[in-house]
């Protein structure tokens, strides 16, 4: 993991036009669990912030019978999709890591500021359907 | 993150004692809290949607009911899967058996309800 990045055949790339941070070799496995726990993981955060973006358009869609506060809520579920997704490099790489050296520490921040998003989408939400 | 040099902050107050579990079960255990998340998403939208959506089928007070009830299912299964993502991780740390998970009779009556309530709004 030491090495600078090297493409794969062909002629060279930079590893900054490639899109990798450096000191990661592109084709060499960031680890060597053949149950994909990482990838597995990784996916699982993808569905949610899946789920996270189409909750997202579920209150657009509903904006003409609750009115603007909507926008409040749609924007607050796109948010922790965008920043679900903008952790899932570091987060595979992190597990990756971890799943390597037999010691992974639990994400407690992500679980935790998951739960949040949620809790506050619903405490918002009962408040538009009373209000 | 300071993952490889030592333990985050938070990580060590909410899971002070213990030994390091095997890593695959840390994020076995990640995994299911997703899937609880998912499903509270789930029923939040379907509560927003339900107030906005079920006019002709409720009257008014009982679709706010019944949208407040299902937004509040929701809450509940969100904060019991952090709460179980929580205990599942101490009761690895410390060899234990895992805790009996609380969710999924919340879940499974949640379901029954709604079903019978759809029943009976269709057939009266």
């Amino acid at each position: 993991m030491t090495a600078r990045p090297r493409a794969r055949g062909g002629p060279a790339r930079t590893a900054a036009g490639l899109g990798r941070r450096p000191g990661k070799e592109p084709g060499r496995p960031q680890h060597r669990d053949p149950g994909l726990q990482p990838e597995r993981t990784v996916l699982s955060w993808g569905r949610t912030l899946l789920l996270f973006a189409t909750v997202s358009a579920v209150f657009l869609r509903w904006l003409p019978h609750y009115g603007g506060w909507m926008v409040v809520l749609a924007f607050l579920a796109a948010s922790t999709a965008a920043g679900i997704y903008l952790s899932q490099r570091h987060r595979y790489g992190r597990q990756s890591r971890g799943v390597s050296a037999g010691v992974l520490e639990p994400d407690a921040v992500a679980v935790l500021a998951t739960t949040a998003a949620t809790c506050v989408l619903g405490g918002l939400g009962v408040w538009v359907v009373l209000g | 993150m300071t993952e490889e040099s030592g333990r985050g902050r938070l990580a060590s107050r909410l899971f002070p004692d213990g030994e390091e579990p095997d890593p695959r079960f840390t994020l076995a255990n990640e995994r299911t809290f997703l899937a609880w998340i998912r499903t509270s998403l789930a029923f939040l939208a379907g509560g927003i949607a339900l107030e906005a959506f079920a006019v002709p089928i409720f009257d008014e007070l009982w679709r706010r009911v019944f949208a407040v009830v299902l937004i509040g299912v929701g809450g509940l299964i969100s904060l019991g899967a952090a709460s179980r993502w929580i205990r599942v991780e101490r009761s690895m740390r410390r060899r234990r058996a895992l805790p009996v998970p609380l969710i999924v009779p919340l879940l499974s009556f949640s379901c029954g309800a709604a079903m019978v309530v759809v029943v009976l709004a269709i057939l009266l």
